[in-house]
């Protein structure tokens, strides 16, 4: 949502992809309905497409007209079906070029001649977008789209929401899917602040919002330490002391200030001590600055969401989005304000909510929301740890191509309405993020087992010579993702 | 948070050469008897407070006794002025840096003091608790910083008119101050020191600390030292009134290329504080920085303590803190983010005294068992320095001054005050009917009329007093000081909160007071009165010969052409001056004839074919004629119609007012010549109560308890209000929820200009309060 962000990735643009694009671009000869969101850095591309693949259909057999050539009950076939899915794909903006090329040139079945465009950088590239893809381009309301964006993946993605805990054993605690996903709270914090109360899928109201935003942390930050990176500012911040730069209760009274409720360290005046502080340390006020800002963000959604009476409090935009260290921050900041009473959550989508509600204005005649859809595990990349101990190969990747896939139920899907409590139900009965012995055990197994489903897939297709070479597909992409997930539980 | 840092002093000291520019013996007054010892040590800034009494004399009336005396003179009533002790709250704020010199100073003048303990509070307490106790030979005993900063704001609320005022840069009148509430809880107080506590107060006793925030003065401080390399506060903020803040701040536009409609936001709008400065490639001007920072850290408390009001239902929010105090550059940034973010619904208010409250809240924690609260308390506007405009165009040896040394003090009034319980809303009620502040011309011109009498009031003071040697030079001293105000009056309108006709005039009693001339009119009200007496069974036989009719008419005739004696007025002053022969009879020849200027009085005479009233309420202005031959026949017709009176006179004297000591004399000489009088006092028909008050103006909210008492008792059905001072200068507009009669003689071309009249135009308006405004509100709890 900002302006200015496109210099931070411009200086490593060097217009190559490092995964084969269409890996990345899939499905992309039927693609229709294309959508995109434009960030400050970050280009989000959407379309819909139909992919055509096998399915094992059971028949039985006619035993009135047929004779019994065999004493089976049913007969099995394959058939091709084609099913509806949604693609989404992140890259940063300095590959945007590359990408609309690669789409133009693998565009075969489309009469679409509209594309989709939110988000702040929509402008900037309209007429590359319409020269490249000979498409028009149409502009949605940025908001309306991040909401409507927000909505769907609350509704249709199980798990989209978590907890951030940074010292608990699992760093994100997933929130089970609620039947009512309305009324909440979105807190937008871009280079502002956006907050914005969502009461049903087509009824919302920017209730309030802050100057003091990622902006105001890049722009102060950069002042303060003259880094210019918005990432190095973050690394800065989450190795510094805070305590040297602010002024806590104890400065001021040696101690609590017990008959107010305030404990001695507790930061009375951010920036307090710098008045008169002989010595600038630019880590610590790259901190005292995180707290600042995290803080006082903290601070303003609880009194919005008291005001409004709401308890589901989401958190996005460029300052929160996979940042460890803003997330420990905020979460922070809204328990030291509500006592526990209100959660900040975050979106594992986050990133995506523009391009999924730009795409979904564009889809309005097909009615996507009077579907169910679920979110495709083979074709979507997990929700990225990128704590700085983090391999740096995978905060880059993280950074630059990432991928959703959702595929569309033929049927809606509901509750059971004989549960008791829709909104408690958890379907799982052991959390392996939470158990660690447990979750050792279960990979351990299903690693263990997976030569013998690969030869029993074998076995199933007899009559295909190149079922081998899928099995083996097969086998390296699962074992791959257990693999992800021994390290990234979530 | 707190308003202390800790920090602050080196930026104080730099001028540390322990020199007081005014004489200290004219700062800590009156220190010899103090007594309860209150201190509140700041960043920078130390409030000593002390309780004193103080002598002055005051002038008494006592009759003859006419019986054991033979009658030497014809005189009524013997004038004598006494001493009297009266007790006084002093206050004194002065930098730190000259925390010794003024502990040296107080010991050594500390005479008749029992005191062993010294009340301390604020951030600096325990840093300087050993130099205090040293010092003064007193123990240090500290005080909770929040608990005496909301008691300090609760006391200012309470007794001090004009406290709170909203501030508009761009208003003709940059300070509008608030009348004062009946009741003033609950209420929001965010205090800006180096952080910031947002309090909600719902008593006297209770209130919490509801939200707070790391970002407030010490930030803007720090970050902008950060930034501008400028180390001084005042130096910062001076910058910020100059810089341009959207060099560094990303707008609405800057994203949208405009506004962003369909969100409400316009393209002006700060969209992100600092926004630009992540990607600009050369360094912004200092005052640029400065202001973005000013304006990110107002609008962020302006939308906290705008969502803590809506949270918890508070409409009044006062701040206060280093981070406001006398800075019009963010008082102007706090009053516009809240009228951002509440759409005017709240008002951002501010204190006069703000920077008194911990010590004014200590010393009340020192003094409990003396009730402080049970008193009511009156700012002396002589003794006290007023509100400084810091605005930066303003000669800068005013502004140090008012940095450094500033002094309050506080009346303790004899007696308690309340509201007239027949206002019909108290909370909206305003006595006033000009705002000077906001009227220039009015200001213009009433300046120059009260330096202009300025001599004749000089003359008549040292007339009071002939048998006094040294009267010519207090004489002079006090010329001097009204001099001086009206002066500081002329650049700050604002000083001590609203300027209006009758604090100009309140003004000048304090500082007559202030020199011990308490009563310079008492031997020409003397005069008169008795030189009135005598007309007065003339006056009432030939009203008697008049039909019913005539004499309703007569009387309100009478009543006028007593009230065109009045010595507060120049245009009279100058006739009874030169022709001491003006006479009753003249005076009525001198009246506007019918239709007046405002004449309800057709409305009036048909009441009073009605029904009598159950009981008047009347408030009287002047001595002499006036009382005796205008208001006591009109009294006497009231009684013999059935409707009980109760006579408002004031507590003190003010110019020539008939005060309630004189009317008592007056009353019972009168009682002696008139059966129907004297029926009415036997009866208690007739009561004479003191209003309280000792100006020529009326605040209806500050009467006293006593007399609310007796209005209730009496289930009071009609006020009258007389004379220029009471029913124009103030209360003209005053809405009352009984029947109302408001009568004056306008004594003053330009007022009478003004109104579209001529001098002696008579104003004449009786009011009947709208249906539903009826009496239910008086019935007595």
């Amino acid at each position: 949502w900002t302006t200015a962000g496109g210099v931070t990735s411009r200086h490593t643009m060097d217009k190559s992809i490092t995964l084969p694009p269409d890996e990345i671009f899939r499905n992309l000869e039927n693609a229709k309905r294309f959508a995109i969101d434009i960030g400050g850095s970050l280009t989000k591309l959407a379309y819909y497409s139909t992919v055509q693949h096998k399915v094992a259909k059971v028949r039985s057999f006619d035993h009135a007209t047929k004779e019994a050539t065999s004493d089976e009950l049913y007969e099995i076939s394959v058939q091709e079906e084609v099913t509806a899915r949604l693609h989404f794909i992140k890259f940063e903006n300095a590959y945007i070029e590359t990408c609309l090329d690669f789409v133009r040139d693998h565009l075969v079945n489309t009469d679409t001649k509209v594309i989709k465009a939110t988000g702040g950088g929509a402008h900037k590239f309209k007429e590359l977008i319409e020269r490249k893809l000979g498409l028009r381009v149409d502009k949605e309301d940025e908001m309306t789209c991040l909401i409507k964006g927000c909505n769907f993946v609350l509704r249709n993605i199980p798990h989209e929401a978590f907890v951030y805990a940074k010292h608990a054993d699992s760093e994100f605690r997933f929130q089970t899917t609620q039947p009512d996903i309305f009324p909440y709270l979105l807190v937008n914090i871009g280079s502002g602040v956006s907050i914005v109360k969502v009461e049903s899928e087509d009824k919302f109201e920017r209730i309030g919002g802050s100057s003091i935003g990622g902006g105001t942390f890049w722009g102060l930050g950069a002042l303060l330490t003259k880094t210019k990176r918005f990432d190095e500012l973050l690394q800065l911040a989450s190795k510094g002391q805070h305590t040297s730069v602010d002024m806590l209760v104890k400065d001021i009274y040696g101690g609590s200030y017990g008959s107010l409720g305030l404990t001695g360290d507790l930061i009375a005046s951010s920036f307090g001590k710098s008045a008169t502080a002989d010595k600038e340390f630019r880590c610590y006020m790259a901190k005292s600055l995180l707290h600042m800002i995290s803080n006082d963000i903290g601070q303003l959604a609880c009194l919005y969401a008291k005001l409004h009476n709401l308890s589901r409090v989401y958190f996005g935009g460029f300052f929160i989005r996979g940042h460890p260290v803003t997330m420990h921050t905020i979460t922070y900041s809204i328990n030291f304000f509500t006592k526990g009473e209100v959660q900040a959550l975050f979106l594992r989508h986050e990133g995506y909510l523009g391009a999924i509600g730009a795409f979904l204005k564009g889809a309005e005649e097909d009615n996507p929301n009077q579907y169910s859809w679920g979110e495709n595990y083979a074709g979507s990349s997990g929700l990225m740890s990128v704590s700085p101990d983090m391999n740096p190969m995978q905060r880059a990747r993280s950074g630059t191509f990432d991928m959703l896939e959702m595929d569309r139920l033929e049927r809606k899907l509901v509750n059971l309405p004989l549960l008791q409590d829709a909104s408690s139900y958890i379907p799982d009965t052991v959390d392996l993020a939470e158990d660690a012995l447990a979750r050792e055990y279960w990979l351990y197994c299903f690693e263990e087992a997976l030569d013998g489903v690969v030869k029993r897939a074998l076995a199933s297709q007899p009559d295909m010579p190149e079922a081998a070479e899928r099995a083996e597909k097969f086998r390296q992409k699962y074992r791959h993702k257990l693999q992800t997930l021994r390290h990234q539980p979530l | 948070m707190a308003e202390w840092s800790g920090l602050h002093s080196s930026t104080s000291r730099h001028t540390m050469d322990k020199s007081i520019t005014l004489p200290p013996d004219e700062i800590f007054r009156n220190l010899e008897n103090a007594k309860r010892f209150a201190i509140d040590i700041g960043g920078s800034l130390t409030k000593l407070a002390y309780y004193s009494t103080v002598q002055h004399k005051v002038a008494k009336v006592r009759s003859f006794d006419h019986a054991t005396k033979e009658a030497t003179s014809d005189e009524l009533y013997e004038i004598s002025v006494q001493e009297e002790v009266t007790a006084r709250l002093h206050f004194i704020k002065f930098e730190n840096a000259y925390i010794e010199t003024c502990l040296d100073f107080v010991r050594d003048h500390l005479v008749n003091t029992d005191t062993k303990v010294i009340k301390a509070t604020g951030g600096g307490a325990h840093k300087f608790k050993e130099l205090i106790e040293r010092k003064l030979g007193l123990r240090v005993d500290k005080e909770d910083e929040m608990t005496c900063l909301i008691k300090g704001c609760n006391f200012v609320l309470r007794n001090i008119p004009h406290e709170a005022f909203v501030y508009a840069k761009h208003a003709d009148s940059e300070f509008r101050f608030q009348t004062t509430q009946p009741d003033i809880f609950p209420y929001l107080l965010v205090n800006i020191g180096s952080g910031v506590s947002i309090v909600k107060v719902e008593s006297e006793d209770k209130f919490e600390r509801i939200g707070g925030s790391s970002i407030g003065g010490g930030t803007f401080w720090g970050l902008g030292a950060l930034l501008t390399k400028t180390k001084r506060f005042d130096e910062l903020l001076q910058l910020a009134s100059k810089g341009q803040h959207t060099s560094v701040d990303m707008l609405v536009k800057d994203i949208y290329g405009g506004s962003y409609g369909s969100l409400g936001l316009t393209g002006d709008l700060i969209a992100s504080s600092f926004g630009k400065s992540a990607t600009a490639d050369k360094g912004f001007p200092k005052e640029d920085m400065a202001k973005s920072l000013l304006h990110m850290i107002s609008n962020d408390i302006g939308q906290l303590a705008c969502l803590y009001a809506k949270l918890h239902n508070l409409s009044r929010v006062y701040f206060g803190g280093f981070f406001i105090r006398g800075h019009p550059v963010t008082m102007h940034t706090i009053t516009y983010s809240i009228n951002f973010f509440t759409k005017g619904e709240v008002q951002a208010l501010f204190l006069r005294h703000e920077g008194y409250l911990g010590a004014i809240g200590a010393f009340l924690k020192g003094a409990e068992e003396d009730n402080p609260n049970q008193y009511s308390w009156g700012e002396n506007y002589a003794g006290s320095s007023g509100l400084m405009s810091v605005s930066p165009d303003m000669n800068p040896m005013q502004r140090a001054r008012s940095g450094t040394f500033d002094m309050l003090e506080m009346d303790r009034l004899e007696r308690k005050l309340v509201n007239l319980p027949l206002l019909q809303d108290a909370s909206s009620y305003i006595p006033d009917t000009v705002d000077l502040a906001e009227d220039a011309l009015a200001r213009e011109y009433w300046l120059y009329c009260f330096e202009e009498a300025l001599d004749g009031v000089v003359k008549r003071a040292l007339a009071s007093q002939p048998d006094m040697p040294e009267a010519a030079e207090r004489a002079e001293k006090f010329r001097q000081k009204y001099r001086h105000k009206l002066q500081t009056l002329r650049h700050q309108p604002f000083a001590y909160g609203s300027l209006t006709v009758r604090s100009l005039l309140d003004t000048r009693e304090h500082c007559l007071n202030e020199f011990n001339f308490p009563d310079p009119y008492s031997k020409i009200k003397q005069r008169e009165n008795d030189m009135a007496l005598k007309y007065y069974q003339k006056v009432v036989k030939s009203l008697e010969e008049l039909s019913w009719e005539e004499r309703q008419f007569a009387l309100i005739r009478g009543v006028l052409a007593g009230n065109v004696f009045d010595w507060g007025a120049k245009a009279v002053s100058d006739v009874l001056e030169s022709e001491p022969e003006f006479g009753f009879e003249q005076a009525k020849r001198k009246l506007e004839e019918r239709p007046w200027l405002v004449d309800s009085y057709d409305q009036w005479f048909e009441r009073l074919k009605g029904p009598p009233h159950k009981c008047a309420l009347f408030f009287v202005d002047n001595s002499g004629l006036d009382i005796i031959l205008g208001v006591m026949p009109f009294v006497r017709e009231l009684l013999s119609r059935g409707t009980e009176v109760v006579l408002a006179s004031n507590s003190a004297p003010a110019l020539n007012d008939v005060t309630n000591g004189e009317l008592q004399i007056l009353t019972e000489s009168i009682a002696a010549m008139d059966p129907v009088i004297q029926a009415g006092l036997r009866e208690d028909r007739l009561t004479l109560v003191q209003s309280g008050s000792s100006s020529p103006c009326l605040d209806l909210s500050r009467l006293d308890k006593v007399l609310a008492m007796v209005v209730r008792e009496r289930k009071t059905d009609l006020v009258i209000i007389e004379g220029m001072g009471r029913a124009i200068h103030t209360n003209y507009y005053a809405m009352l929820s009984c029947e109302s009669l408001k009568m004056a003689v306008i004594k003053n071309s330009w007022l009478a200009d003004r109104l579209g009249g001529k001098l002696f135009s008579v104003v004449f308006k009786y009011e009947v309060p709208a249906a539903g405004h009826d009496s239910e509100a008086l019935t007595p709890p």
